[in-house]
Order: C-alpha cells, then sequence, then structure tokens
C-alpha cells in the first residue's frame, strides 16, 4: 500500500526535518493495525460478497476458485422482479422493517426528547435516579431484553395481567400474526381487502397487506426499541439542552412567552442538530433488525410478520444455502440504508445560520454520538 | 482528497488485498478447499477406515436421543477404533449449510428429506447406500424419499408416523372412556370439546402443514399427486380440511402450543395445557425424560371424509462427500442402521425401524405404540423437490394465521408456489 | 408545559414540578419493572413464573439457576464471553488510541487519505456484512476458532475517531517538551499523553467492553461450534426453545439477568462518566 501523495515541503532545520520523517514512519506504524482489521474484516468483505451476489455459489467449494458461476444479476432479479416466493418474501421483509422504521424513529426521538425535558428540570430532586431509570435498558443486550420481552407478551403474561386490570382482554402479542391496521379497519367494519387492493403490483405483496400495518408480534419488539434506545438519545439531548439552557431561558422570559411557546419556537429549532444526530441514528439502526429475530427463534413469524430485510438474507444464505440472494438482499439493504439516510439529510438541511456543530460516528452496530463537538 | 478518487483507491486497494488473500487460501489450504469432488474420495470400494476421528451431527428431539446416538456411536468407536463426537444442533439446518460452507460439514449427520435435493444437487452428498450390507432391507418408500435424479443417496434412519396423544386423566377427568375415542371428525370435534376446560384446551399441534395436513389426508387431499410431480393443493378436500381445523380453532377446542405457552405438542400434553395432541413416535421418548408421571396413550388418527389418513417423517444419514474419512463415515452408518441398533434407538426414543427385517420384532416390543406403525399403511409424505422446503415454510406462515385467514386463499398461493418448484 | 422553569417560583410552578415528579415517578416505574420481573420470576418455579407473572414468587426457589450451572453450559459461555470480551476490550483501547493519535498528531503522508476510509468505512451498516463477514473468516481459516471471534471486533472506527477528537484536545506543548527530551513517538505516546487522555480511555473502555459483550450477530457467523458460544449465542439459543426448554421462563429469565449483570456493574461503577458525557451505545 504505497501512497503516492506528493510529499509535505521540509519544513527548515534538520532536527525538525528527521523528526517529521519519523513521524511519517511511526505515523504509519501507528495505524497499521486499524487499517489491516478494517480492511480484511470490512472492505475485502464487501468486494467478496459483491462477487458472491452475481454468483450462483450455493455454499459447496471455494467461490473465488471456480465453484461458483457468474449469473449477472439473476439473484437481484429473483428478489426484486421475477414472481415466486422469494420476491415475496423480500416484499413482506421489507413491508415490515417500514413500518417499524415508521414508528420507531419518530416515537424514540420523541420519547428520548421528552425525557431529557422532564428529567433537565433544575428544580428537580434525584434528577440522577431517573436518568439511570432511563438509561439502564440501554445497556442491557438486545438477547437478554428480547428474552424478557417475549415473556411480558406472552398470553397470559405481564403486560395482559395490566390490562386486564383495566379491563381490557389482551391479545396473545407474540403470536399474533394481525396488522394493526387491519384490525382497525376490522373494527370499523371492513375485514377483507377491497377489490381495489387485491392486486400485487409491488413484490408480489398485494396492497392490502402493505397497508396491514406492524403486525401485533412485531409492535412487541416496536416497544421494545424505543424502550431500549430512548436513554441513549436521551443523553445526547440532556446534553444539547444543557448547552443552550441559559439562552433559551433568557430570550424567553424575555419575550414573555409561554412555556410551550418557548419550547416550541426556541429550544426546538436549538435542538436542530441534535435532533438531525438522533434521527439519522435511528434511520440507520431500524433498518438492521436481527438480533431480537434470531433471538425470538420464530424465523420471522408468526406468519412472516416479523421477517426483516437483515434477517432474510441471513435466512436464505446461512440456512437456504442461496447465498447469491442473500449477498443480493443485503446490498439492496445497504442501498435503502443510503439512501434513506440521503433523503433525510436533504429534508432535515441546515437552512438557518446555527453552527453544525454536533458529529456522528457509528461502527458495526455501535453507535458512539459525540455530540460535544468533542474538540 | 476528493472523494471520487479516495473511493476509487479504496477499491483497488480492497481488490489488490483480496486477490492476494485468496492465493494464500488456496496455496495455504486453509478455509475453502475446492481441491475436492465426490468422485475422488476414497469411499469406493476396498477403501478403509483411515482411522480420522468423525464427527456426527443430530437433531435431536431430546436427551434421550442423545445419548441413545451417543452410546452408539461409543460401541462402534470402540469396535472401530476410530474416534467419534456427536454432536446435537442447535439448528440443524443452518449449522449444517455453515458447515458446508465452510469447508467443514460434520462427516455423517440427519439429513431430512425436503433438503436432499439442495444438497444432493451441488455434490455435497456421498451416494453411499448400495456400499451398505442392508441395503435391500429399507422399506422402498423410504428410499425413494432420499433418491435424487435416479440415486439412492443415504440411508433412512428410522421413520415416525402421526397420531392421537391422549393424556388419560384428562380423558378420565371429563367421563370418556375407551367407547369414545374418536374414528370421525365428529367424534373429535366432541371429544375436544369435552375436554377443554379453564386451563386445558382439548387439542393442540404445531401451526403447520407437518401436522394439519394429516387432515388434508383423511379429506382424501395432499399436496402432490402421488407421483409427486404435480401440485394438487388447491383441492375442494384440501378447503374442508383447513375449514375443520379452523372451526375448531374458533371454537377454542383446538389451540397452537404457541398459544398456551408451549414450545411444540408434547409439552403442552406434559405440561397439562391439552389434553389431546398430534405427534410422531418422538413424543414417547420426550414424555418419558420430561414428563415421567404423564400417563398418554396413542390411539390412530380419526377418519375424515376421505378415509383415515396421516403423515410419515424419515431422516437419512447424510455422509459428507468432503469428509476426510469417507469409508469410516460409511461403515458407522452401516453399524447404526443395522437391525439391533435400530431397535435399540426404537427402545430409546420410540422411532420405527427404516428396516423391514424387524418389523414385528418391533410391533411385539413396543404394543402401546402399535397406533404408529399402523399408520404406516395410509400415511403420506412430504414433497421431494429442490425449493419444496421453501414452499411448505410459506405455507406453515400462512397456517399460524388460519384462525383468521381465509383458507381459500392460502391454498391457491400455495398452489401457485408449489407449481413453480415441481415445474 | 412541563418544559420550563423559571426564576418566579410561583404556585403554578410548584404545581407544574409535582406533575413532572409524579409523570416520572410513573415512567421510570414503566423502565425499571420489567427488570424486577426477570429478577422475580428468576426465582420462581415454572407454574408460578406462568400463573404469577407480576407479583413476588410464592415459593423462592433457586431451582432455575441450579439447572443453569448444572445442566447447562451457562458457565462455558460465560468464560467464553470473558474471554473474548477481555480481548477486544484490550484491543480496542490500544489499537484505537494509537491510531487515535497518529491521525490527531503525527504527520504522516496519506493521513487524509486514511482519515477518508475511516469515514466511509464507518456508514457500513454492520448487519449488511454478516455474509461477508462468514466469507473472509472463512477464507483466512478462523472459521470456529478464538481468532475468528476476536481479531474483526479488535478495533473500530468509532473509536479511533473518539481518541482523536480527545488528542486533539490536549495542548500540543506537553509533547513538545517531551520530544525535545529525546522520547520517540511511542515513548511520547505512552509515556507522556496516553496518561493525560484517561477519560476518552474510559469511554472507549465501556464501549468496547459493552459493544462486544452484548454483540450476537458476529458470533453467528464466525462459528457454529458448541465450545464457542458466549453468553449471547447461547441465551438466544435458550430464549428461542432451541435447546427444547421453551416454556422453562425462570430458567430464561435467570440466565437473562445474570448476563446482564457484568455491564450493569459496569455502568454503576462509571456512572457519573457515563452521565456527564453524552457519548453513549444504541443497539442496532
Amino acid at each position: 500500500m504505497s501512497d503516492d501523495q506528493p510529499r509535505r515541503a521540509p519544513r527548515p532545520g534538520g532536527a525538525r526535518r528527521s523528526a517529521s520523517g519519523g513521524q511519517a514512519l511511526s505515523g504509519w506504524l501507528f495505524i497499521t493495525p486499524v487499517i489491516v482489521i478494517l480492511g480484511v474484516f470490512l472492505v475485502i468483505p464487501i468486494a467478496m460478497a459483491a462477487w458472491v451476489s452475481v454468483s450462483d455459489w450455493n455454499g459447496r467449494g471455494n467461490p473465488f476458485g471456480g465453484a461458483a458461476g457468474f449469473v449477472g444479476v439473476d439473484n437481484y432479479a429473483a428478489i426484486l422482479s421475477d414472481p415466486g416466493l422469494q420476491r415475496q418474501d423480500f416484499g413482506t421483509a421489507l413491508r415490515n422493517n417500514v413500518y417499524y422504521v415508521m414508528l420507531v424513529v419518530p416515537l424514540q426521538t420523541i420519547v428520548s426528547l421528552t425525557l431529557a425535558v422532564l428529567v433537565n428540570r433544575r428544580i428537580l430532586q434525584a434528577r440522577g435516579f431517573f436518568r439511570t431509570a432511563f438509561y439502564f435498558p440501554s445497556v442491557t443486550s438486545t438477547v437478554a431484553i428480547t428474552s424478557l420481552f417475549l415473556f411480558l407478551f406472552t398470553a397470559s403474561g405481564a403486560v395482559n395481567r395490566l390490562l386486564a386490570t383495566i379491563g381490557v382482554d389482551g391479545p396473545n402479542w407474540t403470536q399474533d400474526a394481525r396488522g394493526v391496521l387491519h384490525i382497525l379497519l376490522a373494527g370499523l367494519g371492513v375485514d377483507s381487502a377491497p377489490v381495489a387492493l387485491q392486486g400485487s403490483p409491488l413484490l408480489g405483496v398485494s396492497w392490502w397487506n402493505w397497508l396491514a400495518g406492524p403486525s401485533l408480534a412485531m409492535s412487541v419488539f416496536i416497544i421494545m426499541a424505543i424502550f431500549t434506545t430512548s436513554g441513549t438519545f436521551m443523553l445526547l439531548f440532556i446534553a444539547a439542552l444543557q448547552n443552550i439552557g441559559g439562552e433559551v431561558e433568557e430570550a424567553g422570559v424575555m419575550d414573555g412567552a409561554s412555556g410551550w411557546q418557548r419550547f416550541r419556537l426556541i429550544t426546538v429549532p436549538m435542538l436542530r442538530p441534535t435532533l438531525f444526530t438522533v434521527i439519522t441514528l435511528g434511520l440507520i439502526g431500524t433498518w438492521q433488525v436481527f438480533d431480537q429475530i434470531y433471538t425470538a427463534g420464530e424465523a420471522g413469524g408468526p406468519s412472516k410478520t416479523t421477517l426483516t430485510p437483515a434477517f432474510l438474507s441471513y435466512q436464505t444464505s446461512f440456512t437456504g444455502n442461496r447465498w447469491g440472494q442473500g449477498a443480493a438482499i443485503a446490498f439492496v439493504l445497504f442501498a435503502i440504508i443510503v439512501a434513506m439516510t440521503a433523503v433525510q439529510r436533504w429534508v432535515l438541511r441546515e437552512r438557518d445560520t446555527v453552527p453544525r456543530r454536533k458529529r456522528f460516528v457509528l461502527s458495526d452496530g455501535t453507535l458512539a454520538a459525540d455530540a460535544q463537538g468533542g474538540r | 482528497m476528493s472523494r471520487a478518487r479516495t473511493t476509487r483507491r479504496t477499491a483497488t486497494i480492497a481488490l489488490a488485498a483480496a486477490t492476494a488473500l485468496t492465493l494464500a487460501a488456496c496455496g495455504g489450504g486453509g478455509g475453502f478447499d475446492d481441491e475436492t469432488d465426490a468422485g475422488d474420495n476414497g469411499a469406493g470400494d476396498g477403501a478403509e477406515d483411515n482411522g480420522e476421528a468423525l464427527t456426527v451431527l443430530i437433531g435431536s428431539s431430546g436427551d434421550a436421543e442423545t445419548q441413545a446416538v451417543q452410546a452408539a456411536a461409543a460401541a462402534w468407536s470402540a469396535e472401530s477404533g476410530t474416534e467419534v463426537e456427536v454432536v446435537a444442533a442447535t439448528d440443524l439446518p443452518q449449522e449444517l449449510s455453515q458447515g458446508f460452507a465452510a469447508d467443514d460439514p460434520p462427516d455423517v449427520f440427519y439429513l431430512g428429506a425436503d433438503n436432499l435435493a439442495s444438497y444432493a444437487s451441488n455434490g455435497s452428498l456421498l451416494p453411499y447406500v448400495d456400499q451398505l450390507e442392508n441395503a435391500d432391507d429399507f422399506y422402498p418408500v423410504l428410499l425413494q424419499s432420499f433418491t435424487y435424479e435416479g440415486t439412492a443417496y443415504c440411508a433412512p434412519k428410522d421413520f415416525s408416523t402421526l397420531g392421537l396423544v391422549i393424556n388419560t386423566d384428562a380423558w378420565e377427568a371429563a367421563g370418556l372412556t375407551d367407547d369414545d375415542i374418536p374414528t370421525t371428525w365428529e367424534e373429535l370435534s366432541a371429544v375436544a370439546q369435552q375436554l377443554t376446560t379453564d386451563t386445558q384446551v382439548g387439542l393442540s399441534f404445531g401451526a403447520e402443514w407437518q401436522r394439519i395436513g394429516t387432515f388434508m389426508a383423511q379429506a382424501g387431499g395432499g399436496l402432490t399427486n402421488p407421483e409427486g410431480n404435480e401440485a394438487t393443493v388447491d383441492t375442494p378436500e384440501n378447503l374442508a380440511a383447513l375449514e375443520y381445523v379452523q372451526q375448531m380453532l374458533a371454537d377454542g377446542t383446538l389451540a397452537y402450543p404457541g398459544d398456551i405457552n408451549a414450545g411444540w405438542g408434547g409439552e403442552a400434553l406434559g405440561l397439562g395445557a391439552a389434553a389431546m395432541v398430534i405427534e410422531g413416535n418422538w413424543i414417547v421418548g420426550a414424555m418419558t425424560n420430561n414428563y415421567p408421571d404423564v400417563s398418554y396413550r396413542v390411539v390412530e388418527l380419526p377418519a375424515g371424509p376421505g378415509g383415515q389418513g396421516t403423515l410419515q417423517f424419515t431422516n437419512c444419514w447424510g455422509v459428507a462427500a468432503d469428509g476426510g474419512n469417507t469409508a469410516g463415515a460409511v461403515d458407522l452408518v452401516g453399524f447404526l442402521t443395522s437391525s439391533e441398533q435400530q431397535m435399540e434407538f426404537a427402545a430409546a426414543f420410540g422411532v420405527m425401524p427404516s428396516v423391514q427385517s424387524v418389523n414385528e420384532e418391533w410391533t411385539e416390543q413396543f404394543p402401546e405404540q402399535a397406533a404408529f406403525l399402523a399408520g404406516a399403511d395410509y400415511a403420506q409424505g412430504g414433497p421431494v423437490a429442490q425449493g419444496a422446503a421453501d414452499v411448505i415454510s410459506d405455507f406453515n406462515s400462512q397456517l399460524q394465521g388460519l384462525k383468521d385467514a381465509d383458507p381459500q386463499a392460502i391454498l391457491t398461493a400455495v398452489q401457485a408456489n408449489l407449481e413453480a418448484v415441481l415445474g | 408545559m412541563a418544559a420550563t422553569t423559571t426564576h418566579r417560583a410561583g404556585q403554578g410552578s410548584r404545581l407544574g414540578t409535582a406533575v413532572t415528579m409524579a409523570v416520572l415517578v410513573l415512567l421510570a416505574v414503566v423502565y425499571i419493572y420489567p427488570f424486577v420481573v426477570q429478577v422475580l420470576t428468576s426465582f420462581k418455579g415454572n407454574a408460578d413464573a406462568v400463573a404469577n407473572p407480576l407479583g413476588m414468587p410464592l415459593v423462592w426457589t433457586v431451582d432455575a439457576y441450579q439447572r443453569l450451572f448444572g445442566s447447562s453450559d451457562y458457565p462455558l459461555w460465560f468464560r467464553n464471553s470473558v474471554v473474548v470480551t477481555l480481548a477486544v476490550t484490550a484491543g480496542r483501547v490500544f489499537f484505537n488510541s494509537l491510531a487515535g493519535y497518529a491521525l490527531a498528531r503525527l504527520r504522516f503522508p496519506g493521513r487524509g487519505l486514511v482519515f477518508s476510509c475511516l469515514v466511509a468505512v464507518m456508514a457500513v451498516p454492520g448487519v449488511v456484512l454478516l455474509i461477508p463477514k462468514f466469507l473472509v473468516i472463512n477464507t483466512l481459516g478462523i472459521y470456529n476458532t478464538f481468532a475468528g471471534l476476536i481479531l474483526p471486533l479488535l478495533v473500530d472506527a468509532a473509536g479511533v475517531f473518539i481518541m482523536k477528537n480527545y488528542f486533539e484536545s490536549i495542548p500540543a506543548s506537553v509533547e513538545e517538551a517531551a520530544r525535545i527530551d529525546g522520547a520517540g513517538p511511542f515513548r511520547v505516546f505512552w509515556s507522556v499523553v496516553l496518561p493525560m487522555a484517561r477519560p476518552a480511555l474510559i469511554t472507549i473502555t465501556i464501549l468496547s467492553f459493552q459493544g462486544s459483550w452484548n454483540e450476537l450477530s458476529h458470533f453467528i457467523v464466525a462459528a457454529s461450534d458448541r465450545d464457542l458460544f458466549n453468553l449471547t449465542r447461547g441465551v438466544a439459543s435458550l430464549t428461542s426453545g432451541a435447546l427444547g426448554s421453551s416454556a422453562d421462563y425462570p430458567l430464561k429469565m435467570g440466565a437473562a439477568a445474570l448476563m446482564t449483570i457484568p455491564v450493569a456493574i459496569l455502568f454503576f461503577v462509571f456512572q457519573k462518566r457515563i452521565m456527564g458525557t453524552s457519548d453513549g451505545a444504541v443497539k442496532g
């Protein structure tokens, strides 16, 4: 890995120059472990997967040494255009995840902002306790939380017991494949697809099923996501609120604005950079639903309503032996995430002069937000 | 630095490194290794067990089965001097697939009929059946399930059918006698009704074709024609079966195990959550081990409008073509499928031997399981074709929502899917 | 609206505080009670757990824990998790700070390129890498080994950035002094700069520990050998019922509660540090 950049002009002074040469060498030495590991386990794998996604490798022999043939875009066609089970599964997974994103991202943003605002009240007692309570779910593993939530939401579980105390007969959440919107429509007397919605124009899933909403089983995962992520995002908002606290108060008091007006007109706009970070992280995270589905062990059940593209990609490759197709799903998912982030960037682009102090970074599932600017 | 340039350079570096790695891997014999193929594996006639240790991967129904296979493998090991490790998979299809992809497959493993086509077609399997001494003793219909394009790839290890398993205490508590054992759908509904209490449903079985298919068989239907080359999912018979099951779900006399806090039928029966379940021979071992205090009996499933019907299941002992000691593996399978060993498995976890010669011996020894063997006369198998497993799992996902679904729509969809893979 | 504080501590404000407090207490119950249920359930018998999911155990029993340690592989999973997590955490702290220091302080040709590549790498979602990671681990011949579990997690770009940002906040004059005394770059880094970066090192330690302790998907694709199962993998197989105990809730809750303890301890020890900054981790 040579570098063909023009060398920086040597600075005057021999001592300086030798120090600079030493720095070049040790700079590369210092950075080499990171480059090698990220290169070998992030960059090269992507190149390998790109090849597999256009090959017919079926899990036997070396895909890079003659055991796989080039099949062009066949694998992409199988999930995007060819009628059949594969396309339908991908469409179903996409539908499930779209509802997940549409509900989790706004709700976790609102919940975490609300928590932050409540906890940030200066005269409040025991602020530390509340922060700890709300943040604690964020440190636990998805596996442990999934295990817990599946138990809480069993037919005769804790949640339904609580619902029963207010006279509600709770459903068997984790086994109930009915979509939330379908349930609402059934309440209005619409319990089967109108003719207009019976067609299957998009990825082999009918309009009626696109409009099903998240199933009750998926709703459990949606609630769980809000439960586990709101604490982290709350911390981001608290940091931001503390940065802007003084200014808001002064401006608000002088204007004689009411609390809500102050919050809406002054606080929220000033939180824009943090909102941007939270929504971006939310969008990226919510498209990667895997651990929960794997842990639940139902392979996306009931009735494939908790199937997600990430899990489908894994399942297609690792249990279905259609490695090319699994890789193709992963790349389509990648494209979706990039596109969503780009759209969101454009929608929330900076139109005013609030400086962009907030930056975010992420890597293989661990997001570390550096909302202070850190400089 | 411009973005485009960065990207291009990153790509170049990655490609160069990837090439280097691939070359290294090919030379060094790590990871992938495509030097092997089925014709070249030393398992041919006259090949000897080379003593290399064997790994056996099983999809176990429980401790009883795991221990029985371990004991059998140990016995063979003592005889042959070749070490054997028996591993019970957490998720057999995944571990198998990952093993093959990593070029580190188990030497011997359980393989379901529904996955045979996928592994046979890519050369992963060693077709060894003709090397077995007792090759002619297997039930031909079972061997047929493991035949792909005219070649029998692996030996059926045993088989099972489905029966109606009744908790006798619950049965008596409801005031029922031997005369009440259901022989028709109407009687089944009636006793299920009588057995249903606040804490117990009358009947339970998994929300899958592997159980509900029995009703399709009893209605005179099935997934394919007897030759297995044509999809016959969308028929009035199958519709009648789904509607019957749907009615019982609506009545609350039938519940899927997931709805009554159980993982499968046997657990529902053992926990007292269901008074009757539809399960196969494997329930015997599970009950003995996990719920020794629950008394139960097995009877034949009732007849439907189309007569009696049940489903049969069979796994085979797959042998990896790329294994290091295929001769030893085949020898081990020969030992495991011998009449004596199969009788021991039968005693340990309740399966039925796949060889005909011990048929009578088995019936004598396990009279209480006679209903399972009786079912063999009218049992149906599943479709064997590449992709059929996906169709059935999709069918199952729709059956999970059967309570509120349109049975006709389900059948129409599955018909189309199955036609696509059989076509 | 509760979002305000005013200097005029009037009656309205006091009422507002009381309402806020009530809302917060209710929310705190919602956030904490599930964990209480988790722990209580682990001390119940299974029938008790199903019949009485909310309250105290009718009879306290440690049966679930006895089975967890007596007849499951839990101790093995725990050991594997500890080994992998310690190795990954040590590796990340060391390599991330090395690289962060180089990017922040050392002038070397290609620094800009390296930095751009890191940014690009961070944009790749982890789940997309499952299949590719398996392929490369396999090609390298480290499938089903501890090396396969550990190596790919040994550095993370996010950690490099945190360290880089922190090093940039340390005045350069300190190093200059050491350098004039003739200390080499590693010496300067190791003895002078690193000790000053303690807060950032703690952050990295917390993030790495938590990240690798809670990681699941990487371990699924890196190994299938049961002897290499770690806690997340093992507990996931317990939860999914793959080990044949799908309705054994006390066992599952006990397993989940126990695996939470190490990260919980870390959390409470460094609570001030975690709460004081906004560096945090989010699961995907």
